[in-house]
């Protein structure tokens, strides 16, 4: 069984909001919402990075603890899906959620909040016909179901965005790494130097 | 990740190849310096960020304020609320159970006396009214995932904590204008008086002895201060709570205030639990005052000496208890003091 994850990968992003648009055509996103959004802080500055942010479908999910109606649940796949049935727009989840990811529809009468709208790892929300027009119109594609991964991350064009297994993805950024670490190496600190002087110190043998 | 960088140092120190920059080992990466302004670690500099979506924070990558809360509400707020409301709760059926009812000793007079107004009868109920309605459906928030949700199901019990959630959300400044109303027509006879602290260490007659009271005793007016001063912060934190997209106050403002609004709300639901046990079936004659707006006068004799003295310019017994003043020659004097 698959432990689905994201993964932005902050040396390689470079801020065109592919996924953030992506995410929205493919969902027909809400007005007000966006499930994903890219920041990029020190912008114009040395050490300037971006990274693709979303509900990263947290293990021990906060929203998932504080909702007072038990909106939540975890597929096997390790995605978090909200119900937007049961759903009450009390915003505690908005409140706990470490990344900013359930956001409400400015559609709430006298200004109260809508039902929250949060990322679903392009898996549509809790109801069982996959891909129903229902399901459509309040989360948006299932393409887990279709066996496709997240669009944004398909999109992405550097790849910084990963989205999958989270074994894959660990392997794939632990190989990054490895290859940045022995490059800087390689170079004696002259490759991209900003990003990584502290892998200068030669590793010690153990 | 040392391990396959290992054999690329073999292989430069069987080169001799020494690398050209001294290796530093106390430069810190890069990498550490983002993760910090991430997480927004002191000390951290997270220069200019820039996002592209409109709307508050969402520049913001690590909501640090946000697990302070989750422990706050789930490890806090829920399981300290739950026994202090059932503390009270059961405190008070052992009372009862104890006490029993609270009687008119001398019995009825059948004599009446003017308590309440029409108007500050109506603006208490429309406050209790509402009042009833906002625990009510402010205590499903709080608990309703724990016997709601499993004893409905998420659909209908999620509909039903729907609605309360709209009942709370429309009633909240209602009973805030009703509640200002009330602190300005209920103000009169409310203020201390020294006679309070006496009550007070008679716990309101409840360890034996009479304790005085005027038009309100110690009790009613520490009740009517509570719910003047606790019942504004909750007012106040409930308008911010009820207005999310106007105020403009950010998630970890929108957090303080629901800290704010929750344990007020506890505080005084605790509170209130204890006045309407009081104001129904614990004390006999309590209840008519703010239902018909008359008391019996042998009740307020009984619980308003002061006030019953005033109006009827008799000597209070507990006046005449404490030698404060001549005791009264008729007879009826000793009965009474024994009484009150
Ligand atoms: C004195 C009577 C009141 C009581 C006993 C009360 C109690 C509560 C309780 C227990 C909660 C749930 C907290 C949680 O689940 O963590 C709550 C939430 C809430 N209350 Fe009240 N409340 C009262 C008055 C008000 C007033 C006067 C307003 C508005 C003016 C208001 C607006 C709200 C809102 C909007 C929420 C939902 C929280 C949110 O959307 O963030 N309440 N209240
Ligand atoms: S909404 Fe936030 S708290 Fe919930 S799973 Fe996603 S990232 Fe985690
Ligand atoms: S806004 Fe909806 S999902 Fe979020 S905590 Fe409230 S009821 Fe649960």
């Amino acid at each position: 069984m698959a432990r689905m994850k994201f993964y932005c990968d902050a040396e390689r992003c470079i801020e065109c909001n592919a996924c953030v648009t992506a995410c929205k055509n493919e969902n027909e996103v809400p007005m007000g919402v966006n499930r994903r959004r890219v920041v990029t802080i020190r912008d114009g500055e040395p050490g300037e990075r971006s990274l693709s942010v979303a509900c990263m479908h947290c293990s021990d999910a906060p929203c998932q603890a504080v909702c007072p109606v038990d909106c939540f649940i975890t597929t096997p796949d390790g995605v978090v899906l909200h119900n937007k049935d049961t759903c009450i727009g009390c915003g505690y989840c908005f409140y706990a959620c470490p990344f900013g990811a359930p956001q409400f529809p400015l559609d709430g009468q006298f200004s109260t909040r809508g039902k929250m709208d949060k990322c679903t790892f392009c898996n549509g929300g809790p109801e069982t016909a996959d891909n129903s027009p229902d399901e459509i119109r309040k989360y948006g594609r299932n393409r887990l179901a279709e066996g496709k991964l997240p669009l944004c991350a398909e999109m992405c064009s550097t790849k910084a965005l990963l989205a999958g297994d989270a074994g894959v993805i660990a392997d794939i950024y632990r190989k990054r790494v490895v290859n940045r670490g022995a490059n800087a190496y390689l170079a004696s600190g002259s490759l991209q130097k900003g990003a990584f002087e502290a892998l200068q110190t030669p590793p010690q043998p153990e | 990740m040392l391990g396959l960088l290992l054999p690329f140092a073999a292989a430069l120190a069987a080169a001799g190849d020494e690398p050209r920059v001294a290796p530093d080992p106390t430069a810190v990466s890069p990498g550490v310096e983002l993760w910090d302004a991430v997480r927004e670690r002191q000390p951290f500099d997270a220069g200019q960020v820039r996002t592209q979506p409109p709307g508050g924070e969402r520049g913001v990558l690590i909501n640090v304020g946000g697990e302070a809360w989750r422990q706050f509400r789930m490890q806090e707020l829920i399981p300290v609320a739950a026994r202090v409301l059932g503390g009270v709760a059961i405190a008070i059926l052992l009372f009862r159970l104890l006490r029993g009812k609270i009687p008119i000793r001398a019995g009825r007079s059948g004599e009446k006396i003017r308590r309440f107004s029409g108007f500050q009868r109506l603006v208490h109920w429309t406050v209790a009214v509402l009042f009833v309605l906002l625990a009510l459906s402010g205590l499903v928030m709080l608990f309703g995932r724990y016997f709601i949700i499993p004893w409905l199901g998420s659909e209908f019990g999620g509909a039903l904590t729907y609605w309360l959630k709209r009942i709370h959300d429309f009633s909240g400044p209602v009973f805030g204008v009703a509640l200002l109303v009330m602190i300005i027509t209920f103000m009169k006879g409310n203020f201390p008086a020294l006679y309070d602290l006496k009550w007070v260490f008679k716990a309101g007659g409840m360890l034996g002895g009479h304790a005085p009271a005027g038009r309100y005793n110690a009790g009613e007016k520490g009740w009517y201060w509570l719910a003047a001063g606790v019942g504004m912060v909750v007012v106040v934190s409930g308008l911010v709570l009820d207005f999310p997209n106007l105020g403009g106050f950010d998630r970890d403002a929108m957090a303080w205030y629901h800290r704010l609004h929750s344990i007020g709300a506890v505080a005084i639901m605790a509170v209130s639990m204890g006045h309407i046990y009081m104001g129904t079936v614990a004390m006999e004659g309590a209840f008519e005052c703010m239902a018909t707006g008359y008391c019996d006068s042998n009740w307020a004799r009984e619980h308003h000496d002061r006030w019953y003295a005033a109006i009827t310019d008799e000597k209070s017994p507990s006046d005449t208890a404490t030698g404060l003043v001549e005791p009264a020659p008729e007879p009826s004097a000793a009965t009474r003091q024994q009484a009150g």
